[in-house]
């Protein structure tokens, strides 16, 4: 951890449980952001002292204003900045000499305005760093703690949310205000309440740390439309998901721009930014969601119930229709319905209508009022083989919606398993929804979305407890001898590796590298194919020609001594005629491998998450599908083989069709070794070995083909 | 127009826009920090200037003066 990150610790302790907080730039106007952050401060009945300061007021609310916050007679713990962007370093520079720590900068007018903006928010960090203080912001809405022994709405939001165990971090302040109003009118309760703006000092990061620690919060909720640092950010999420056991929930914003890129078959331009994000927040553990609706239907089943101990489910219901739809996205998510025991069969048999369908899904019929209910949830829940209930109703003429909902929540609290609900409709069902969510019983519109949000939650807890898998380090490998041939490259500006060059710095790194060398002249072309033996490809090297095949520069199938000598020959006469001015290197004579299935493996630097490895299969898959698979380095075992199978069109390796299943094994020994090649040189930028041929299983692969791009010498 | 006389009518214009008294007004100070000034009063106090010295400022240069000795000498530059 960083000195200013350990700063961070300490002073978002005090931030959030101040015991004094000055507001300094308040004014008397009423509707402006300085008057309504004091008056939220006011009007929330903080428990603490607040301190008023405004340049020209004597009081504000009735409460005494001081000129500047240096003539506070009492020590601060926590100062509100409103000023104009302009002043508001000065109104720092005073809060550092009075020895204010935490600060929420307020103000718009920096970074996002602009060059001139951005100056003036290094100049907050600065003078931060002098006094060592912390400062959220600037451009935030600010924040809000709704611990009733703080009780701190430090923010310009319309209204206080119910006290909750959710943290939500936000970089933007508008969505904070909507997402409060939903939760309000969903009776979702928070325990901290976060608007970062800018993050000039403080980072989603050391909040997330913060709330790790926090005992008020059990989810974490994050809102972000930048990534400033991915690997930090896959780190603090992996560190307080395995330390803590708290779900982190990301809302990225940006998924569509991958959408528009075109499609090519090498790894830059495949790996889209919001695949990288996806590969690297699942790795970390961290929970994706799409949509501020999906994010709390999670959200709330986390914060509300008890873990699942397993993915079986019992599904009561007074609809047929919707039982069934219940059923089919249960099991599209993964899930499964208990069976019942004899005797909780026994049970149903004897206390439900005979119309009543008493196997799960339970079906207790249209007419049922909150008596089945009862009979079928007490059933459910008794019964070892269930690990969560779902209660789906549907309002009929006499359905007691009200009623029912009181027994759900009556029934639910007298068992430790998860109880979600889904009373379709809207109307009708509002009393009841009303009911179950003020209760903490998470409540969907759609029995999908309850499916989705249980899976999510099993599977969370589920990977929890998975054994990390070691990370795998080869030793065979000269690394220095790789860095040295990288280095001299990028000092003669020399950034595109041909194939031989590649090729060497891959064999180096352990990947099956068809055996090959390079001739200069048609005697040494025969000599070679015979050494190699037959049949041998041809190709010709030239930093000058990238696209060989354009120039007549690769013949396949070479099968003697004398065709090897005449190919040599005409591949030199052909492509002279082509590219007159080429500098050839040489042919290279490479053993020809054939019956392989072709497959694709590639390394792309991300500007934010760093080293991020690539797979798919050849041809089609990958240029009209994109059907490939990303991951952020290290890829150990479990994550190559987590690789392989997310490419649907992977199954054609597994055998089919009466073809021999290829060697999965080797493609997950090449990706091992990719991925250490990716860590220990950070000089490539790009690397595609197009195609490696994988063969029958246990007969390892080759790489055909492979290109490196390197990073220009004034890359930082 | 001396020095002396721009700066008497620059503190009229501050004390009528902020509505304080033109003896609580320093030499350096600051209109936002020192003074009180919100964004919008900024605004008006560079309409003011405009008005008063009868000039037409570049909008958003007349925004970083921040005080009486720098809109002394901002408003001087375009004085003959």
């Amino acid at each position: 951890m960083s000195i200013r990150a350990e700063i961070h610790k300490l002073n978002l302790i005090k931030i959030f449980d101040p015991k004094s907080v000055a507001v300094v730039g308040t004014n008397n106007v009423k509707g402006t952001v300085p008057y309504d952050i004091l008056f939220n401060i006011l009007k929330s009945e903080f428990t603490g002292i607040v301190f008023p300061v405004s340049p020209a007021e004597k009081s504000i609310c009735s409460v005494k204003a001081y000129k500047y916050v240096l003539d506070i007679p009492d020590p601060v713990d926590l100062a509100i900045i409103v000023f104009p962007s302009a002043v508001c370093h000065m109104a720092l520079e005073q809060c550092g000499q009075k020895g204010i720590k935490g600060v929420v900068i307020i103000s718009a007018g920096f970074k996002e305005v602009g060059e001139k903006g951005l100056e003036r928010e290094k100049q907050l960090k600065q003078i931060a760093e002098k006094y060592e203080m912390s400062i959220i912001g600037p451009n935030c809405l600010g924040i809000i703690n709704t611990d009733p022994y703080i009780n701190l709405n430090a923010s310009f939001a319309r209204k206080m949310p119910e006290e909750g165990n959710i943290g939500f971090l936000s970089q933007s302040g508008a969505l904070c205000t909507a997402v409060l109003d939903y939760a309000l009118a969903k009776h979702i309760g928070f325990s901290k309440f976060i608007s970062f703006g800018n993050k000039a000092d403080i980072s989603e990061i050391d909040f997330m740390y913060y709330l790790m620690e926090d005992e008020k919060t059990k989810v974490i909720l994050l809102y972000l439309e930048e990534i400033t640092d991915g690997r930090a950010l896959m780190k603090a999420a992996h560190e307080v998901i395995s330390q803590s056991g708290k779900p982190v929930l990301i809302l990225k914003a940006g998924r569509t721009e991958a959408g528009a890129r075109a499609a090519a078959s090498h790894t830059g331009s495949l790996a889209g930014d919001d695949e990288i994000c996806d590969a690297a927040f699942s790795q970390a553990g961290i929970i994706r969601c799409d949509n501020i609706e999906e994010m709390f239907n999670i959200a709330i089943a986390f914060a509300w119930q008890p873990a699942p101990k397993s993915n079986k489910v019992a599904i009561i219901t007074n609809a047929g229709g919707p039982g069934v739809l219940t059923t089919d996205a249960a099991i599209r998510d993964g899930l499964r319905l208990a069976e019942f025991s004899e005797e909780t069969t026994r049970e149903f048999r004897k206390s439900l209508p005979a119309t009543a369908n008493i196997k799960n899904p339970v079906d207790v019929i249209g007419d049922a009022r909150a008596d089945r209910y009862n009979i079928a949830m007490n059933g459910a829940f008794r019964e070892d083989g269930v690990d969560g209930v779902f209660v789906i109703l549907t309002p009929q003429s006499m359905t007691d919606i009200e009623t029912i909902a009181k027994e759900v929540v009556k029934v639910s609290k007298q068992y430790s398993k998860p109880v979600y609900t889904s009373f379709m409709g809207e109307s009708d069902v509002a009393v009841g929804i009303n009911i179950l969510l003020s209760n903490k019983i998470p409540h969907y519109i759609l029995p999908e979305s309850m499916c989705r949000s249980f899976s999510r939650v099993y599977r969370f807890y589920r990977d929890l407890d998975k054994d990390p898998h070691p990370q795998r380090i080869y030793t065979d490998i000269d690394t220095e001898t790789v860095h040295e041939v990288l280095d001299e490259a990028i000092r003669n500006n020399h950034l595109y590796l041909s194939e031989d060059e590649a090729g060497k710095i891959l064999s180096i790194y352990g990947l099956p590298v068809v055996k090959s060398q390079l001739a200069a002249s048609p005697d040494e072309a025969a000599l070679i194919s015979l050494n190699i033996g037959f049949p041998v490809v041809m190709k010709i090297i030239s930093d000058d020609i990238i696209h060989k095949s354009e120039v007549g520069g690769v013949v396949l199938n070479v099968n003697s001594v004398e065709e090897a000598r005449n190919t040599f020959t005409s591949i030199t006469e052909h492509v002279l005629q082509n590219k007159p001015h080429a500098t050839i290197k040489g042919i290279q004579v490479s053993k020809m491998v054939t019956s392989g299935e072709e497959v694709i493996l590639g390394i792309k630097k991300d500007p934010s998450f760093g080293p991020v490895i690539m797979f798919g299969l050849g041809g089609l898959y990958v240029e009209v599908f994109k059907d490939v698979s990303f991951r952020v380095a290290p890829v150990d075992e479990a994550i190559a083989d987590s690789m392989i199978k997310q490419v649907e069109s992977s199954k054609i390796l597994t055998g089919i069709r009466g073809k021999a299943p290829r060697d999965i094994k080797a493609i997950r020994e090449c990706l091992m070794r990719l991925s250490q090649l990716a860590l220990e040189c950070p000089q490539i930028r790009e690397l595609d070995i197009n195609p490696l041929i994988v063969l029958e299983e246990n007969k390892g692969c080759y790489v055909a083909d492979a290109r490196i791009l390197l990073d220009s010498p004034d890359t930082k | 127009m001396d020095r002396k006389e721009i700066e008497n009518r620059v503190k009229k214009v501050i004390a009528r826009v902020l509505e304080i008294d033109e003896s609580e007004i320093p030499y350096n100070a600051n209109f936002s920090f020192d003074l009180g000034a919100s964004s919008l009063q900024s605004l008006r106090l560079v309409a003011g200037f405009q008005e008063e010295f009868n000039i037409e400022m570049d909008e958003e240069k007349s925004l970083e003066v921040q005080t009486v000795s720098e809109a002394v000498d901002f408003i001087s530059t375009y004085l003959p």
